[in-house]
């Protein structure tokens, strides 16, 4: 393994995206970074993993939609040895994978495991966690480290979670809204 | 426990209050000169600190009485119910009469806590169209986490949605539950056969209950309301005519009885005077009664054969109703409802913040945080730790720190700390404030543009004056009644911190003077170093455009208006090593 200082650690994309160079990232036609996300070195992104059932609503456009199997914000930031993965289960006797959708500002935290369907913006998952199947992360929730986030589970608004199972064990104050904003954080990451 | 992360937290105005009651004339020492303090400090390792210090997010600040806001002197009313697992919106009508768990389909697994699912016991449908048919019957709700099933208590469900009505009806086992609606017409149908013959023991055999029947709680309450309410109606026949009503006021024989002792009247008395027959109490279970277990052979032979696996934990009990012993007769949990919240200030009843009302929505209408309105405080080593070095505290080594304030106000403060020359407790470190007063700069509005582009655009010129500094440190110390660094809004100050020895045998060097030497073991987080601060800030302030956002527009420019505000803060500075 030979280090080679001229290139940095992080590939920076257009649209300010930077991905570490040892991460391993499966199936990159199926993921789509808002932009100015930060993925740190040995993290994990199975884009691989697509819908394989056709959709029922979208019969038609299904095609061009079940394509995307990562769909992540802007202002990410996915900590080192981190994975995501799309939930998959079996439905009407066929296996499928769905979709992963991230909204903005989210932070996952080192070598946490997500398989949610649905992060929204503004969320901060801490060391160490697991984020069960198609649980749904609504905005402004703060995971502690070392939660296990069971299958299926919903979590509201303005909430903090922690245990195993997770549930909720406080309420996000009102000012502690600005804390979750990751574009110091994005800031502090040189392509050194 | 070698990480540490420096905080401050700030204690809310109202709780010197109580404080007052004890000690009269404290809040006023406080108050009108802060050179006093040194009388009565604030500590901070007290019992009842920790009710009083929050950190800067959690307060809020209210524009018409100018003072802090904490949790504790901010009233809450409850803007939405909602549950937390289908986010549906319930009207607080229905909070009233169905209570405050969630009617749709959302449960906890009783053993995990773990939300449950609605699955299918059926096999998945095969051939043709199968993808178009819909999962078929039973269901049983299950938990993803501890792989619990309600097929282990014996539910299964015919629907796959209305879960909680579907549950109200099945007992653990299978058996039907008599909903509330059954049971009244089987006590009007008992009424009946009352008036009828009135020998209650012919009565009870067209019963179809048992009356010996084991109820549950709610089953129970409501038999024995609905009998006493008929044994009341029994006795006083004025009111007989009125029963059905709440309070029985609801008929003309009711009013006339009321208005009759209301006036004096002679009727009621002599009613009152005549029934003296005593009432009857309820006898079997139709009539609420509930006999005590004396035998508990059936539990015993159940505990014998289960063991310790088939009992419910503490925590499984706490969430249950009925409190069961045996994991069978666990029932899940309804999801309990969450609420949106809005604050109001408890002396003046303004509003200090206000969210959304819809579920989904996370904006607030209203929000007077304490952080626009007080500088923020930070606390940092000046020497900053290297990656490999103890971020623990030397004793007895003085160590410099940089406090910062940052102004969020558009007008300069002048601040004033203090502190004791010695922390409280029984630990006693040195504390020096090498420049207690000093002028942190206003929060201009051209910031504003440096915000909305790239927040962290006005950290430029921030940094270059903080690494000039750090070129200096070499051969600058930090002087005493100097600014050690400054920007547009911020103030930097050196505190100096001669940690104590901390340990069994700590040194006599700084144990306060008076009290013999405590020598108990060490308590939790005794070792973390605290310094309370006294915090006093005075502005003078436009009230046009008061401190900032949605203050009341005032007619007269010219006049400034003075603003003080003092607050004790504590500063988790470490953890000292110990010896």
């Amino acid at each position: 393994m030979s280090k080679k200082p001229a290139k940095g650690e992080y590939i920076e994309t257009d649209t300010g995206n930077k991905v570490s160079r040892k991460c391993q990232i499966v199936g990159s036609t199926n993921i789509i970074l808002g932009g100015k996300t930060i993925i740190q070195a040995e993290v994990i992104i199975r884009g691989d993993l697509i819908r394989t059932l056709p959709s029922s609503r979208s019969a038609s456009s299904g095609a061009a939609q079940s394509n995307v199997a990562v769909a992540i914000g802007r202002y990410c930031f996915f900590s080192t040895g981190s994975a995501l993965r799309p939930p998959g289960k079996l439905f009407q006797g066929q296996f499928s994978h769905y979709p992963l959708k991230i909204g903005d500002h989210v932070y996952v935290g080192p070598s946490s495991v997500v398989e949610a369907a649905l992060i929204g913006n503004h969320v901060h998952i801490g060391q160490g966690c697991v984020i069960g199947k198609f649980a749904i992360i609504k905005d402004f929730v703060k995971i502690l480290d070392g939660t296990i986030i069971p299958p299926n589970m919903v979590i509201p608004s303005f909430s903090i979670v922690g245990g195993r199972p997770g549930r909720v064990v406080g309420e996000i104050p009102e000012g502690g809204h600005e804390a979750f904003d990751l574009r110091e954080l994005y800031k502090t990451i040189k392509n050194s | 426990m070698d990480h540490f992360t420096p905080y401050t937290y700030f204690q809310c105005p109202c709780t010197d209050n109580s404080i007052s009651i004890r000690n009269i004339g404290h809040l006023e020492s406080t108050r009108a000169d802060h050179d006093d303090e040194d009388e009565r400090t604030f500590d901070p390792k007290a019992p009842r600190a920790n009710f009083s210090l929050y950190p800067l997010d959690h307060l809020l600040y209210c524009e018409i009485c100018h003072e802090i806001r904490c949790p504790r002197c901010a009233l809450d009313e409850i803007v939405t119910w909602y549950c937390p697992n289908c986010l549906f919106e319930v009207p607080s009508s229905t909070v009233k009469s169905e209570g405050n768990r969630c009617t749709r389909s959302c449960f906890q697994c009783p053993v995990c806590v773990a939300p449950l699912s609605v699955n299918s016991e059926a096999p998945a449908p095969t051939g043709l169209g199968a993808e178009h048919a819909g999962p078929a019957g039973p269901f049983v709700l299950s938990c993803s986490f501890c792989c619990w099933s309600s097929a282990e208590i014996g539910i299964k469900f015919e629907k796959p949605n209305s879960i909680f009505s579907q549950l109200a009806k099945i007992k653990n086992g299978g058996d039907p539950i008599l909903s509330a609606k059954q049971r009244r017409l089987d006590r009007e149908e008992r009424r009946r056969d009352f008036s009828d013959a009135s020998i209650p023991e012919d009565a009870q055999e067209v019963l179809p209950l048992d009356p010996n029947e084991q109820l549950d709680a709610e089953a129970q309450f409501s038999n024995l309301k609905s009998f006493y309410q008929s044994q009341l109606a029994d006795a006083s026949p004025a009111s007989a005519l009125g029963f059905g009503g709440e309070y029985g006021y609801g008929s003309p024989g009711a009013l006339t009885r009321i208005m009759g002792l209301y006036t004096g009247g002679g009727l009621a008395d002599k009613r009152s005077q005549s029934k003296s027959t005593p009432m009857r109490e309820a006898c079997d279970a139709t009539e609420g009664l509930q006999l005590a277990k004396t035998n508990a052979d059936e539990d015993l032979a159940k505990l014998r054969r289960e063991g310790w696996e088939g009992t419910v934990s503490k925590e499984q009990r706490c969430e249950q109703a009925h409190e069961p012993h045996f994991v069978s007769d666990l029932r899940p949990i309804a999801a309990l409802l969450r609420t949106k919240r809005s604050k109001r200030c408890k002396s003046c009843r303004h509003i200090l913040s206000k969210p959304e009302s819809k579920v989904q929505n996370t904006r607030f209408r209203i929000r007077l945080l304490a952080m626009n309105y007080i500088p923020t405080i930070t606390i940092k080593p000046l020497q900053p730790v290297l990656p490999g070095q103890s971020s623990l505290l030397s004793p007895m080594k003085p160590t410099q720190f940089v406090l910062t304030f940052k102004n969020p106000l558009y007008d300069a403060v002048n601040v004033s700390i203090a502190t004791p020359s010695q922390t409280p407790g029984r630990y006693s470190s040195k504390v020096t404030v090498l420049c207690p007063q000093f002028e942190v700069g206003a929060y201009i509005e051209d910031a504003w543009d440096d915000v909305l582009r790239e927040p962290g655009e006005k950290g430029g010129e921030k940094e270059r004056r903080r690494t000039r500094a750090e070129t200096f440190e070499g051969q600058q110390q930090a002087e005493a009644g100097k600014v050690w660094e400054s920007g547009r809004n911020w103030v930097s100050v050196v505190v100096e911190i001669v940690p104590a020895t901390v340990g069994p045998e700590s040194g006599p060097a700084f144990l306060t003077e008076g009290l013999e030497q405590d020598n108990s073991p060490m308590k939790e987080d005794e070792d973390i170093l605290e310094i309370p601060v006294f915090v006093r800030l005075e502005w003078e302030t436009d009230p046009a455009h008061d401190d900032g956002l949605g203050a009341p527009v005032s007619k007269d420019k010219e006049a400034k208006v003075k603003r003080e505000l003092a607050y004790w803060c504590v500063l988790g500075v470490g953890r000292i090593a110990q010896v």
